[in-house]
């Protein structure tokens, strides 16, 4: 057989696949799809489409293990390109990712290893000593985990994952009043989470709080926590604010901003110019902002933990809904839009009038899309 | 509610749809495909009511709707006001003739209701 004819067969058994699939999905077609991209060389195809399987069907055990491997392959490539990408632009996500991956395979010694290093370069992230601290909360060292969740919380105040940890980890020390603090500062950014009302209702039930209070307590911290909403930041220019990437890392380690960096820099000043565009804002997996572009009316820290908040929402219900796995979303209000749109990593959010161009914006998303993935 | 998805169904990139109220029990559906659609009901409903919370933090007023591309389907979830209106399309759907007959049907939904 041709290389002409094997692609012909291969993308015809693809589409037939793919077709079966939409009308009744079964583990055994998800394996059979998986193979089939495998064999026509798209090995992050076939991943992607285990994991699908896997999401639709938990307990069939052939795919959760060759989805596992299949994860297991990508997860040595991917330490390997961020082991490289550190010696040559450094930057704190990249050291938070790597210890992820680590962690991911039990490596624990490794893991808490990078996470040091990338303390002891990039001292003001919060990532790194989120991911410490589950270590830490895994080999329940309780003193540890609550030192490094901390000091997470210190340095990102809207960060869901670290305020989530911190507040089961002072309930695990008896602090249940405390637990139950962090659970309302979680609830003020991410508002009727069905988990953390649960949460905060033992909590406050420990700390001998009626757990149908009014809710005064909770003012008083929203009122707290959105304090420093009014702050004046370094990068507020003309009514808008500008958090640039890189800014960060040239304050602690005096490292130049990377092409990478300046790749997303420009992405989001270029969606700042499409007409009708009130901001747009990168965040990465632990939900801290990367770049931004907003009104200056706007907190980053509290945008980028909304949009987290709603972009883990969104994801982890869209197999249910039947669409895949999330590629995008569109929340539509009375008097705006936000966008939410994957990016490898990352998220980006881009917040819009009703009025705005939707086909204008699509491609500038798309542009960046694809300059942020030649950069990668 | 039948009628007005059966009618909404036959618009090209469709590929089902059905009537929620806000709680998630389903009050019509109609699929092509092989859905879940009380699953499907409790989850839109509960997504919704979800972003609902965050829309009004980022001071966007009320949630209209909500649309959801993933790497096989679009969904869209219209808070019509009495109901919810899930709507299944193809993945590539075109977005521009289906908002109106999306807009339509959610408007015959609200009648509906009130009758």
């Amino acid at each position: 057989m041709g290389l002409f004819d094997f692609l012909f067969s291969s993308s015809g058994k693809i589409k037939s696949l793919e077709a079966q699939l939409r009308v009744r999905p079964t583990p055994q077609l998800y394996l059979q799809l998986a193979d089939a991209y495998k064999e026509s060389g798209n090995m992050a195809k076939a991943a992607q489409v285990l994991k699908l399987g896997v999401s639709r069907f938990p307990s069939a055990p052939e795919i959760s293990r060759r989805q596992a491997e299949a994860e297991k392959v990508e997860r040595e490539s991917e330490k390997k390109r961020l082991t490289d990408k550190i010696q040559t632009h450094p930057n704190p996500i990249l050291y938070a990712r790597l210890a992820e991956l680590y962690k991911a395979d039990n490596e624990i010694e490794k893991t808490i290893q990078i996470c040091q290093a990338g303390i002891k370069a990039f001292p003001k992230y919060g990532g790194t000593y989120l991911v410490l601290g589950q270590i830490y909360i895994e080999k329940q060292k309780w003193d540890e985990a609550l030192s490094q969740l901390e000091k997470s919380v210190e340095l990102d105040k809207y960060n869901y994952m670290a305020l989530k940890l911190l507040a089961q980890v002072y309930m695990q020390a008896n602090r249940p009043a405390d637990a139950a603090r962090k659970f309302e500062d979680i609830l003020y950014f991410a508002p009727g989470d069905e988990a953390i009302l649960e949460l905060l209702k033992k909590a406050r039930e420990a700390a001998g709080v009626p757990a149908t209070a009014p809710d005064s307590t909770a003012i008083a911290r929203e009122a707290a926590i959105s304090g420093g909403r009014k702050a004046v930041d370094p990068g507020v220019s003309g009514g808008r604010k500008t958090i640039m990437l890189g800014r960060l890392a040239d304050q602690q380690a005096g490292t130049a901003t990377s092409m990478r960096d300046k790749t997303l820099n420009d992405g989001i000043l270029a969606l700042r110019g499409v007409e009708g565009v009130n901001g747009a804002i990168l965040v990465d997996q632990f939900g801290l902002v990367v770049a931004a572009n907003l009104d200056a009316s706007i907190d980053e820290g509290l945008a980028g933990a909304l949009i987290t908040n709603v972009y883990r929402t969104a994801s982890s219900n869209a197999v249910k809904l039947n669409v895949g796995q999330f590629e995008e979303g569109i929340i539509e209000g009375e008097t705006g839009n936000v966008h939410i749109v994957q990016f490898g990593d990352m998220i980006l959010a881009v917040f819009a009038q009703t009025n705005v161009k939707m086909g204008l914006l699509e491609k500038t998303i798309r542009d960046f899309s694809m300059a942020v993935q030649e950069r990668h | 509610m039948r009628a007005i998805l059966t009618q909404l169904n036959k618009v090209q990139g469709v590929r089902g749809s059905m009537v929620i109220n806000h709680d998630g029990i389903v009050v019509a559906g109609e699929f092509a495909d092989d859905v879940d659609e009380q699953g499907v009901g409790a989850v839109a409903s509960s997504l919704l009511a979800a972003l609902e919370g965050a829309v009004k933090r980022i001071n966007l007023g009320r949630l209209n709707r909500f649309v959801l591309t993933g790497n096989e389907n679009k969904a869209v979830v219209v808070d019509t006001g009495p109901a919810l209106l899930f709507v299944l399309l193809h993945r590539d759907a075109n977005m521009g003739l289906l908002n109106v007959e999306i807009r339509e049907a959610a408007k015959q939904v609200v009648t509906q209701a009130k009758m």
